[in-house]
Protein backbone atom coordinates (compact mmCIF):
# COMPACT_ATOMS: atom_id res chain seq x y z
CA UNK A 1 0.00 0.00 0.00
CA UNK A 2 2.52 2.51 0.75
CA UNK A 3 4.50 1.38 -1.92
CA UNK A 4 1.84 2.43 -4.40
CA UNK A 5 1.24 5.97 -2.88
CA UNK A 6 5.35 6.29 -3.36
CA UNK A 7 5.06 5.35 -6.92
CA UNK A 8 2.05 7.74 -7.21
CA UNK A 9 3.72 10.23 -5.72
CA UNK A 10 6.65 9.89 -7.99
CA UNK A 11 4.41 9.64 -10.88
CA UNK A 12 3.19 13.07 -9.78
CA UNK A 13 6.31 14.27 -9.28
CA UNK A 14 7.59 13.64 -13.02
CA UNK A 15 4.10 14.77 -14.11
CA UNK A 16 4.18 18.33 -12.49
CA UNK A 17 8.29 18.05 -13.66
CA UNK A 18 7.19 17.67 -17.08
CA UNK A 19 4.75 20.76 -16.88
CA UNK A 20 7.76 23.56 -17.47
CA UNK A 21 7.87 25.73 -14.19
CA UNK A 22 5.95 28.87 -13.94
CA UNK A 23 8.51 30.17 -11.47
CA UNK A 24 8.45 34.14 -11.37
CA UNK A 25 12.10 34.41 -11.03
CA UNK A 26 13.36 35.62 -14.78
CA UNK A 27 16.88 35.68 -14.12
CA UNK A 28 18.74 38.02 -16.31
CA UNK A 29 20.74 35.43 -18.47
CA UNK A 30 19.15 34.58 -21.60
CA UNK A 31 19.16 30.59 -20.43
CA UNK A 32 16.91 27.78 -21.51
CA UNK A 33 13.67 28.75 -19.49
CA UNK A 34 13.30 31.43 -22.33
CA UNK A 35 11.53 29.90 -24.92
CA UNK A 36 12.10 31.79 -28.56
CA UNK A 37 10.01 30.58 -31.35
CA UNK A 38 11.93 31.49 -34.53
CA UNK A 39 11.44 30.79 -38.52
CA UNK A 40 13.56 28.51 -39.65
CA UNK A 41 15.71 30.62 -42.09
CA UNK A 42 16.92 32.42 -38.41
CA UNK A 43 18.46 28.85 -37.16
CA UNK A 44 21.94 29.60 -37.82
CA UNK A 45 22.40 32.76 -36.31
CA UNK A 46 20.08 32.53 -33.45
CA UNK A 47 21.98 29.21 -32.37
CA UNK A 48 25.12 31.25 -32.52
CA UNK A 49 23.85 34.54 -30.62
CA UNK A 50 22.30 33.05 -27.86
CA UNK A 51 23.82 29.32 -27.33
CA UNK A 52 21.83 28.74 -24.16
CA UNK A 53 18.26 29.67 -25.19
CA UNK A 54 15.57 27.38 -25.63
CA UNK A 55 14.35 27.58 -29.47
CA UNK A 56 11.72 26.22 -31.62
CA UNK A 57 12.19 26.65 -34.89
CA UNK A 58 9.92 25.81 -37.37
CA UNK A 59 7.67 28.04 -40.31
CA UNK A 60 6.50 31.31 -39.14
CA UNK A 61 2.86 30.07 -39.96
CA UNK A 62 3.28 27.12 -37.99
CA UNK A 63 4.72 29.20 -35.15
CA UNK A 64 2.29 31.36 -35.52
CA UNK A 65 -0.35 28.16 -34.83
CA UNK A 66 1.55 26.81 -31.42
CA UNK A 67 1.33 30.66 -29.96
CA UNK A 68 -2.40 30.52 -30.88
CA UNK A 69 -3.53 27.38 -29.34
CA UNK A 70 -1.24 28.80 -26.09
CA UNK A 71 2.56 27.22 -26.68
CA UNK A 72 4.88 28.98 -24.00
CA UNK A 73 6.89 31.50 -25.79
CA UNK A 74 8.02 34.12 -25.23
CA UNK A 75 9.84 35.60 -28.35
CA UNK A 76 8.55 35.28 -31.84
CA UNK A 77 10.77 36.10 -34.73
CA UNK A 78 8.35 35.55 -38.20
CA UNK A 79 10.05 35.89 -41.41
CA UNK A 80 7.27 37.87 -42.62
CA UNK A 81 5.25 41.10 -40.68
CA UNK A 82 2.02 38.64 -41.72
CA UNK A 83 1.91 36.87 -38.67
CA UNK A 84 3.31 38.91 -36.37
CA UNK A 85 0.59 41.58 -37.46
CA UNK A 86 -2.24 38.99 -37.01
CA UNK A 87 -1.10 37.82 -33.49
CA UNK A 88 -0.79 42.04 -32.99
CA UNK A 89 -4.20 42.24 -33.71
CA UNK A 90 -5.52 39.16 -31.44
CA UNK A 91 -3.18 40.96 -28.59
CA UNK A 92 -1.59 37.56 -28.39
CA UNK A 93 1.99 39.62 -28.81
CA UNK A 94 3.69 42.70 -28.56
CA UNK A 95 4.37 45.28 -31.25
CA UNK A 96 6.90 43.59 -33.31
CA UNK A 97 9.89 45.18 -34.58
CA UNK A 98 11.94 44.85 -37.64
CA UNK A 99 15.14 43.54 -37.03
CA UNK A 100 16.40 42.10 -40.51
CA UNK A 101 15.14 41.76 -44.07
CA UNK A 102 16.42 39.06 -46.63
CA UNK A 103 16.06 38.37 -50.63
CA UNK A 104 15.45 35.24 -52.29
CA UNK A 105 17.80 33.34 -54.92
CA UNK A 106 17.16 30.57 -57.02
CA UNK A 107 19.61 27.78 -55.80
CA UNK A 108 20.32 24.66 -58.14
CA UNK A 109 22.79 21.63 -56.38
CA UNK A 110 26.16 22.52 -56.69
CA UNK A 111 26.62 19.97 -59.77
CA UNK A 112 23.76 21.31 -61.11
CA UNK A 113 22.09 18.14 -63.04
CA UNK A 114 19.28 20.36 -64.65
CA UNK A 115 21.82 23.19 -66.18
CA UNK A 116 19.84 25.16 -64.63
CA UNK A 117 21.56 29.18 -65.13
CA UNK A 118 18.57 31.55 -65.08
CA UNK A 119 14.81 31.45 -64.19
CA UNK A 120 13.64 31.34 -67.74
CA UNK A 121 15.41 27.65 -67.79
CA UNK A 122 13.27 26.42 -65.16
CA UNK A 123 10.79 26.31 -67.73
CA UNK A 124 12.25 23.03 -69.59
CA UNK A 125 10.00 19.88 -69.45
CA UNK A 126 11.15 17.47 -66.85
CA UNK A 127 12.49 20.51 -64.73
CA UNK A 128 12.10 19.74 -60.88
CA UNK A 129 10.98 22.83 -59.35
CA UNK A 130 10.55 22.80 -55.48
CA UNK A 131 9.59 25.88 -53.42
CA UNK A 132 7.16 26.74 -50.47
CA UNK A 133 4.30 26.34 -50.52
CA UNK A 134 1.10 29.01 -50.20
CA UNK A 135 0.57 30.63 -46.89
CA UNK A 136 4.71 29.87 -45.84
CA UNK A 137 6.56 33.39 -46.10
CA UNK A 138 9.25 31.71 -48.45
CA UNK A 139 6.32 30.47 -50.39
CA UNK A 140 4.46 33.64 -50.83
CA UNK A 141 7.16 35.62 -51.26
CA UNK A 142 8.68 33.01 -53.97
CA UNK A 143 5.51 33.70 -56.06
CA UNK A 144 5.95 37.64 -55.59
CA UNK A 145 9.39 37.55 -57.20
CA UNK A 146 8.01 35.29 -59.85
CA UNK A 147 4.55 37.90 -60.26
CA UNK A 148 7.05 40.35 -60.44
CA UNK A 149 9.50 38.76 -63.23
CA UNK A 150 6.01 37.96 -65.14
CA UNK A 151 6.77 34.39 -65.09
CA UNK A 152 4.98 32.23 -62.86
CA UNK A 153 4.26 30.09 -65.52
CA UNK A 154 7.74 28.61 -63.98
CA UNK A 155 5.30 27.36 -61.30
CA UNK A 156 4.23 24.43 -63.29
CA UNK A 157 8.06 22.36 -62.97
CA UNK A 158 6.82 22.33 -59.59
CA UNK A 159 7.24 18.77 -57.58
CA UNK A 160 6.97 19.70 -54.57
CA UNK A 161 5.54 22.77 -51.89
CA UNK A 162 7.37 22.50 -49.08
CA UNK A 163 6.03 23.29 -45.51
CA UNK A 164 9.13 25.53 -44.39
CA UNK A 165 12.60 26.97 -45.79
CA UNK A 166 14.52 24.18 -45.12
CA UNK A 167 12.51 21.73 -46.99
CA UNK A 168 13.37 23.36 -49.94
CA UNK A 169 17.09 23.64 -48.92
CA UNK A 170 16.91 19.98 -48.37
CA UNK A 171 15.82 18.98 -51.28
CA UNK A 172 18.08 20.84 -53.52
CA UNK A 173 21.09 20.05 -51.65
CA UNK A 174 20.51 16.35 -51.47
CA UNK A 175 20.15 16.67 -55.48
CA UNK A 176 16.87 15.13 -55.32
CA UNK A 177 15.39 18.58 -57.44
CA UNK A 178 16.97 20.78 -59.46
CA UNK A 179 15.81 23.94 -58.29
CA UNK A 180 14.42 26.19 -55.51
CA UNK A 181 13.81 29.30 -54.17
CA UNK A 182 15.21 29.89 -50.94
CA UNK A 183 16.20 32.80 -49.02
CA UNK A 184 20.05 33.79 -49.36
CA UNK A 185 20.66 33.24 -45.80
CA UNK A 186 19.82 29.61 -46.36
CA UNK A 187 22.06 29.71 -49.04
CA UNK A 188 24.81 30.91 -47.14
CA UNK A 189 24.81 28.10 -44.85
CA UNK A 190 24.51 25.77 -46.81
CA UNK A 191 27.36 27.07 -49.65
CA UNK A 192 29.39 23.50 -50.07
CA UNK A 193 25.96 21.63 -51.90
CA UNK A 194 24.29 24.88 -53.67
CA UNK A 195 24.66 26.92 -56.16
CA UNK A 196 22.45 30.49 -56.13
CA UNK A 197 21.51 32.61 -59.35
CA UNK A 198 20.81 36.04 -58.26
CA UNK A 199 17.44 37.10 -59.46
CA UNK A 200 17.08 40.36 -60.94
CA UNK A 201 16.74 43.72 -58.31
CA UNK A 202 13.63 45.07 -59.38
CA UNK A 203 11.77 41.67 -58.24
CA UNK A 204 12.75 41.55 -55.22
CA UNK A 205 9.51 40.49 -52.63
CA UNK A 206 10.21 42.71 -49.56
CA UNK A 207 11.54 40.33 -47.08
CA UNK A 208 11.04 41.57 -44.05
CA UNK A 209 11.94 39.77 -40.08
CA UNK A 210 9.83 41.03 -37.32
CA UNK A 211 10.38 40.16 -33.52
CA UNK A 212 8.23 40.86 -30.80
CA UNK A 213 7.55 39.51 -27.37
CA UNK A 214 4.13 37.45 -26.53
CA UNK A 215 2.06 39.00 -24.54
CA UNK A 216 1.82 35.97 -22.25
CA UNK A 217 5.34 35.45 -21.40
CA UNK A 218 6.11 34.33 -18.17
CA UNK A 219 10.09 35.55 -18.53
CA UNK A 220 9.57 39.02 -19.29
CA UNK A 221 12.96 40.36 -18.36
CA UNK A 222 14.85 37.60 -20.33
CA UNK A 223 12.21 38.04 -23.55
CA UNK A 224 13.69 42.27 -23.25
CA UNK A 225 17.03 41.35 -22.55
CA UNK A 226 16.80 38.68 -25.96
CA UNK A 227 14.72 41.31 -28.24
CA UNK A 228 17.43 43.83 -27.58
CA UNK A 229 20.46 41.31 -28.26
CA UNK A 230 18.84 40.65 -31.43
CA UNK A 231 18.92 44.59 -32.21
CA UNK A 232 22.36 45.34 -30.17
CA UNK A 233 25.39 45.80 -33.01
CA UNK A 234 26.44 42.51 -31.66
CA UNK A 235 22.91 41.49 -33.17
CA UNK A 236 23.02 43.36 -36.01
CA UNK A 237 26.80 42.22 -36.60
CA UNK A 238 25.58 38.21 -36.89
CA UNK A 239 22.87 39.23 -38.95
CA UNK A 240 24.59 40.32 -41.25
CA UNK A 241 27.25 37.62 -41.52
CA UNK A 242 24.86 35.43 -41.83
CA UNK A 243 23.72 37.12 -44.93
CA UNK A 244 20.71 39.30 -43.64
CA UNK A 245 20.40 43.04 -44.34
CA UNK A 246 19.77 45.51 -42.31
CA UNK A 247 16.36 46.52 -41.00
CA UNK B 1 -7.25 -1.73 1.87
CA UNK B 2 -7.92 -4.13 -0.94
CA UNK B 3 -10.54 -1.29 -1.63
CA UNK B 4 -8.55 1.38 -1.51
CA UNK B 5 -6.32 -0.35 -3.84
CA UNK B 6 -8.84 -1.05 -6.65
CA UNK B 7 -9.79 2.75 -5.99
CA UNK B 8 -6.19 3.89 -6.99
CA UNK B 9 -6.24 1.19 -9.80
CA UNK B 10 -9.40 2.88 -11.09
CA UNK B 11 -8.45 6.57 -10.77
CA UNK B 12 -5.26 5.33 -12.93
CA UNK B 13 -7.43 3.77 -15.81
CA UNK B 14 -9.47 6.66 -15.56
CA UNK B 15 -6.90 9.45 -15.76
CA UNK B 16 -5.29 7.30 -18.84
CA UNK B 17 -8.60 6.91 -20.51
CA UNK B 18 -9.21 11.52 -20.41
CA UNK B 19 -5.34 12.01 -21.34
CA UNK B 20 -6.01 9.38 -24.16
CA UNK B 21 -9.40 10.50 -25.73
CA UNK B 22 -9.81 14.18 -24.67
CA UNK B 23 -6.97 15.67 -27.69
CA UNK B 24 -9.34 13.18 -30.06
CA UNK B 25 -12.77 14.60 -28.27
CA UNK B 26 -11.49 18.34 -28.98
CA UNK B 27 -10.54 17.83 -32.07
CA UNK B 28 -14.32 16.87 -32.88
CA UNK B 29 -15.51 20.17 -30.80
CA UNK B 30 -13.78 22.45 -32.31
CA UNK B 31 -15.63 22.28 -35.50
CA UNK B 32 -19.17 21.79 -36.77
CA UNK B 33 -20.96 18.81 -38.55
CA UNK B 34 -21.79 20.83 -41.46
CA UNK B 35 -17.94 22.24 -41.21
CA UNK B 36 -16.48 19.36 -41.16
CA UNK B 37 -18.45 18.03 -44.25
CA UNK B 38 -17.61 20.80 -45.83
CA UNK B 39 -14.56 21.21 -46.12
CA UNK B 40 -14.21 17.62 -46.41
CA UNK B 41 -15.54 18.14 -50.17
CA UNK B 42 -13.00 20.64 -50.53
CA UNK B 43 -10.62 20.02 -53.35
CA UNK B 44 -7.71 19.62 -51.40
CA UNK B 45 -9.07 17.06 -49.20
CA UNK B 46 -11.11 15.24 -52.03
CA UNK B 47 -7.28 14.68 -53.68
CA UNK B 48 -5.74 13.83 -50.74
CA UNK B 49 -8.50 11.33 -50.24
CA UNK B 50 -7.71 9.96 -53.71
CA UNK B 51 -4.09 10.02 -53.17
CA UNK B 52 -3.90 8.45 -49.97
CA UNK B 53 -6.65 5.50 -51.28
CA UNK B 54 -4.91 4.60 -54.49
CA UNK B 55 -1.31 4.89 -52.92
CA UNK B 56 -2.62 2.74 -49.74
CA UNK B 57 -4.36 -0.14 -52.07
CA UNK B 58 -1.14 -0.51 -54.21
CA UNK B 59 0.93 -0.46 -51.17
CA UNK B 60 -1.13 -2.76 -49.45
CA UNK B 61 -1.26 -5.31 -52.14
CA UNK B 62 2.21 -5.47 -52.56
CA UNK B 63 2.11 -5.93 -48.62
CA UNK B 64 -0.03 -8.57 -48.61
CA UNK B 65 1.67 -10.05 -51.93
CA UNK B 66 5.03 -10.77 -50.86
CA UNK B 67 3.98 -10.66 -47.20
CA UNK B 68 2.38 -13.55 -46.59
CA UNK B 69 4.35 -15.92 -47.98
CA UNK B 70 7.03 -14.49 -46.68
CA UNK B 71 5.57 -14.67 -43.12
CA UNK B 72 4.58 -18.00 -43.98
CA UNK B 73 8.08 -19.50 -44.54
CA UNK B 74 9.84 -17.74 -41.04
CA UNK B 75 6.70 -18.94 -39.51
CA UNK B 76 7.01 -22.59 -39.93
CA UNK B 77 10.80 -23.43 -40.92
CA UNK B 78 13.40 -23.41 -38.55
CA UNK B 79 16.48 -21.98 -39.59
CA UNK B 80 20.28 -20.49 -38.31
CA UNK B 81 19.61 -16.94 -37.85
CA UNK B 82 15.75 -16.74 -37.92
CA UNK B 83 15.41 -14.84 -34.74
CA UNK B 84 18.04 -11.79 -36.63
CA UNK B 85 15.28 -11.95 -39.14
CA UNK B 86 12.47 -11.32 -37.58
CA UNK B 87 14.41 -8.29 -35.49
CA UNK B 88 15.47 -7.04 -38.75
CA UNK B 89 11.53 -7.34 -40.22
CA UNK B 90 10.95 -5.47 -36.78
CA UNK B 91 12.97 -2.37 -37.28
CA UNK B 92 11.05 -0.30 -39.26
CA UNK B 93 8.58 -0.94 -36.71
CA UNK B 94 10.64 1.63 -34.70
CA UNK B 95 12.65 3.70 -36.69
CA UNK B 96 11.21 7.27 -36.59
CA UNK B 97 9.38 8.16 -39.24
CA UNK B 98 12.16 10.95 -41.02
CA UNK B 99 14.60 8.22 -40.89
CA UNK B 100 13.07 6.21 -42.73
CA UNK B 101 12.69 8.69 -45.36
CA UNK B 102 16.29 9.68 -45.39
CA UNK B 103 17.37 5.71 -45.12
CA UNK B 104 14.68 5.43 -48.55
CA UNK B 105 16.05 8.54 -50.03
CA UNK B 106 19.68 6.98 -49.53
CA UNK B 107 18.95 3.67 -51.17
CA UNK B 108 16.56 5.32 -53.76
CA UNK B 109 16.75 9.09 -54.37
CA UNK B 110 18.88 10.39 -57.10
CA UNK B 111 22.15 10.28 -55.59
CA UNK B 112 21.18 7.19 -53.85
CA UNK B 113 22.56 3.55 -53.91
CA UNK B 114 20.60 2.23 -56.42
CA UNK B 115 18.64 5.45 -57.38
CA UNK B 116 21.75 6.62 -58.66
CA UNK B 117 21.64 3.63 -61.91
CA UNK B 118 17.85 4.09 -62.29
CA UNK B 119 18.13 7.79 -62.70
CA UNK B 120 20.79 6.61 -65.30
CA UNK B 121 18.36 4.78 -66.95
CA UNK B 122 15.59 8.11 -66.59
CA UNK B 123 13.81 6.36 -64.32
CA UNK B 124 13.04 8.62 -61.33
CA UNK B 125 11.18 7.78 -58.39
CA UNK B 126 11.13 10.91 -55.98
CA UNK B 127 8.14 13.08 -56.17
CA UNK B 128 6.18 10.85 -57.78
CA UNK B 129 3.35 8.02 -56.70
CA UNK B 130 5.58 5.36 -56.36
CA UNK B 131 7.81 7.09 -53.94
CA UNK B 132 4.44 7.45 -51.78
CA UNK B 133 3.62 3.55 -51.88
CA UNK B 134 7.27 3.25 -51.23
CA UNK B 135 7.26 5.21 -48.33
CA UNK B 136 3.93 3.56 -47.50
CA UNK B 137 4.84 0.11 -48.07
CA UNK B 138 8.45 0.41 -45.94
CA UNK B 139 6.54 1.40 -42.82
CA UNK B 140 4.08 -0.69 -43.08
CA UNK B 141 4.88 -4.33 -44.25
CA UNK B 142 6.63 -5.11 -40.60
CA UNK B 143 3.39 -4.46 -38.66
CA UNK B 144 2.17 -7.38 -41.16
CA UNK B 145 4.82 -9.77 -41.46
CA UNK B 146 5.24 -9.45 -37.96
CA UNK B 147 1.54 -10.54 -37.32
CA UNK B 148 1.55 -12.80 -39.89
CA UNK B 149 4.56 -15.20 -38.73
CA UNK B 150 3.09 -14.87 -35.17
CA UNK B 151 0.00 -16.38 -36.78
CA UNK B 152 1.43 -19.09 -39.05
CA UNK B 153 3.87 -20.32 -36.06
CA UNK B 154 0.40 -21.32 -34.05
CA UNK B 155 -1.22 -22.98 -36.36
CA UNK B 156 -1.12 -26.65 -35.49
CA UNK B 157 1.67 -28.10 -37.10
CA UNK B 158 -0.04 -31.54 -36.55
CA UNK B 159 -3.04 -30.51 -38.81
CA UNK B 160 -0.42 -29.21 -41.80
CA UNK B 161 1.90 -32.43 -41.55
CA UNK B 162 -1.90 -34.68 -41.62
CA UNK B 163 -2.48 -32.78 -44.75
CA UNK B 164 0.92 -33.59 -46.06
CA UNK B 165 0.41 -37.45 -45.25
CA UNK B 166 -2.61 -37.27 -47.27
CA UNK B 167 -1.06 -36.45 -50.27
CA UNK B 168 -1.48 -32.56 -50.62
CA UNK B 169 1.12 -30.54 -52.38
CA UNK B 170 3.48 -27.96 -49.72
CA UNK B 171 1.52 -25.00 -52.10
CA UNK B 172 -2.19 -26.90 -51.62
CA UNK B 173 -1.58 -27.37 -47.84
CA UNK B 174 -0.84 -23.58 -47.90
CA UNK B 175 -3.32 -22.91 -49.17
CA UNK B 176 -5.97 -24.99 -47.92
CA UNK B 177 -4.81 -25.84 -44.26
CA UNK B 178 -2.41 -22.83 -43.50
CA UNK B 179 -3.89 -19.79 -44.65
CA UNK B 180 -7.51 -19.91 -43.46
CA UNK B 181 -6.15 -20.91 -39.66
CA UNK B 182 -4.14 -17.91 -39.88
CA UNK B 183 -6.77 -15.78 -41.46
CA UNK B 184 -7.34 -14.20 -37.92
CA UNK B 185 -3.99 -12.62 -37.46
CA UNK B 186 -3.21 -11.95 -41.15
CA UNK B 187 -6.59 -10.13 -41.15
CA UNK B 188 -5.30 -8.30 -37.99
CA UNK B 189 -1.63 -7.63 -39.36
CA UNK B 190 -3.19 -6.28 -42.90
CA UNK B 191 -5.72 -4.07 -40.98
CA UNK B 192 -2.88 -2.64 -38.65
CA UNK B 193 -0.32 -2.23 -41.33
CA UNK B 194 -3.23 -0.48 -43.13
CA UNK B 195 -3.97 2.06 -40.80
CA UNK B 196 -0.05 2.75 -40.15
CA UNK B 197 0.51 3.14 -43.94
CA UNK B 198 -2.40 5.43 -44.65
CA UNK B 199 -0.93 7.80 -41.35
CA UNK B 200 2.25 7.78 -42.75
CA UNK B 201 3.54 10.91 -42.75
CA UNK B 202 7.81 11.82 -42.19
CA UNK B 203 9.09 9.28 -45.03
CA UNK B 204 6.52 10.35 -47.31
CA UNK B 205 6.93 14.05 -47.13
CA UNK B 206 10.81 13.48 -47.34
CA UNK B 207 10.49 10.95 -49.95
CA UNK B 208 8.11 12.08 -52.29
CA UNK B 209 7.29 15.80 -51.20
CA UNK B 210 4.15 17.20 -51.20
CA UNK B 211 2.16 18.11 -53.90
CA UNK B 212 -1.70 18.29 -54.13
CA UNK B 213 -3.14 15.54 -56.37
CA UNK B 214 0.14 13.77 -56.83
CA UNK B 215 2.08 13.00 -53.65
CA UNK B 216 -0.04 14.74 -51.21
CA UNK B 217 -1.61 12.17 -48.69
CA UNK B 218 -4.26 13.24 -46.14
CA UNK B 219 -1.49 13.50 -43.10
CA UNK B 220 0.61 16.04 -45.16
CA UNK B 221 -2.95 17.73 -46.36
CA UNK B 222 -3.85 18.29 -42.58
CA UNK B 223 -0.21 19.42 -42.43
CA UNK B 224 -0.28 21.83 -45.32
CA UNK B 225 -3.23 23.54 -44.50
CA UNK B 226 -2.73 24.32 -40.94
CA UNK B 227 -1.80 28.01 -42.27
CA UNK B 228 -4.07 28.00 -44.85
CA UNK B 229 -7.54 26.61 -43.96
CA UNK B 230 -7.97 25.53 -40.77
CA UNK B 231 -11.35 24.01 -41.34
CA UNK B 232 -9.94 22.13 -43.33
CA UNK B 233 -6.93 20.74 -41.69
CA UNK B 234 -9.16 20.13 -38.42
CA UNK B 235 -11.51 18.44 -41.21
CA UNK B 236 -8.94 16.18 -42.69
CA UNK B 237 -7.37 15.33 -39.12
CA UNK B 238 -11.44 14.26 -37.91
CA UNK B 239 -11.25 12.19 -40.99
CA UNK B 240 -8.37 10.52 -40.29
CA UNK B 241 -9.23 9.51 -36.45
CA UNK B 242 -12.62 8.15 -38.07
CA UNK B 243 -10.31 5.78 -40.47
CA UNK B 244 -8.22 4.27 -37.86
CA UNK B 245 -10.93 4.05 -35.44
CA UNK B 246 -12.62 2.00 -38.01
CA UNK B 247 -9.54 -0.37 -38.67
CA UNK B 248 -9.28 -0.29 -34.72
CA UNK B 249 -12.93 -1.77 -34.60
CA UNK B 250 -12.63 -4.30 -37.20
CA UNK B 251 -9.65 -5.64 -36.17
CA UNK B 252 -11.26 -6.43 -32.70
CA UNK B 253 -14.19 -7.78 -34.42
CA UNK B 254 -12.69 -10.20 -37.24
CA UNK B 255 -11.42 -12.97 -34.27
CA UNK B 256 -14.69 -13.76 -33.77
CA UNK B 257 -16.17 -13.30 -37.49
CA UNK B 258 -12.85 -15.33 -38.94
CA UNK B 259 -12.79 -18.00 -36.60
CA UNK B 260 -16.17 -18.88 -37.66
CA UNK B 261 -15.83 -18.49 -41.24
CA UNK B 262 -12.01 -20.64 -40.66
CA UNK B 263 -13.73 -23.44 -39.06
CA UNK B 264 -16.76 -24.12 -41.33
CA UNK B 265 -14.38 -23.78 -44.18
CA UNK B 266 -12.17 -27.00 -43.25
CA UNK B 267 -15.62 -28.29 -42.38
CA UNK B 268 -16.91 -28.22 -45.63
CA UNK B 269 -14.14 -29.77 -46.99
CA UNK B 270 -13.24 -32.95 -45.68
CA UNK B 271 -11.56 -33.71 -48.73
CA UNK B 272 -9.50 -30.71 -48.96
CA UNK B 273 -6.82 -32.72 -48.27
CA UNK B 274 -7.19 -35.37 -51.25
Amino acid sequence: MRSVFALALVALALVSGCGGDARAEPGDGLDENLNVFAAASLTEVFEELAPNVRFNFAGSDELATQIREGAPADVYAAASPRYPDELLAEELVEEPQIFATNRLVLVVPSDNPAAIESVDDLRADGTKLVVGAEGVPVGDYTRTVLENMGATDVLESVVSNEDDVKGVVGKVASGEADAGFVYVTDYNAALEDLQAIELPEDAQAVVEYPIAVVSDSENREAADTFVELVLSDEGQQALEDAGFGPP
Amino acid sequence: MRRAFDLLLAVAAGIALAFLLLPILALFLRISPQALIEALGSEVAVDALWVTVKTGLIAHAFVLAVGTPAAYFIGTRRFRGRDVVISLIELPLVLPPAVAGIALLTLLGRRGLLGESFSALGIEIGFTQTAVVLAVAFVAAPFYVRQGIAAFESVDTSLMDASRTLGASPARTFRRVALPLAATGLGAGSALAWARGTGEFGATIMFAGSFQGVTQTLPLATYAQLDLDRDVAIAIGALLVLVSGTVLVSVKLLPSWTRLTSLSLIRSEPSASR
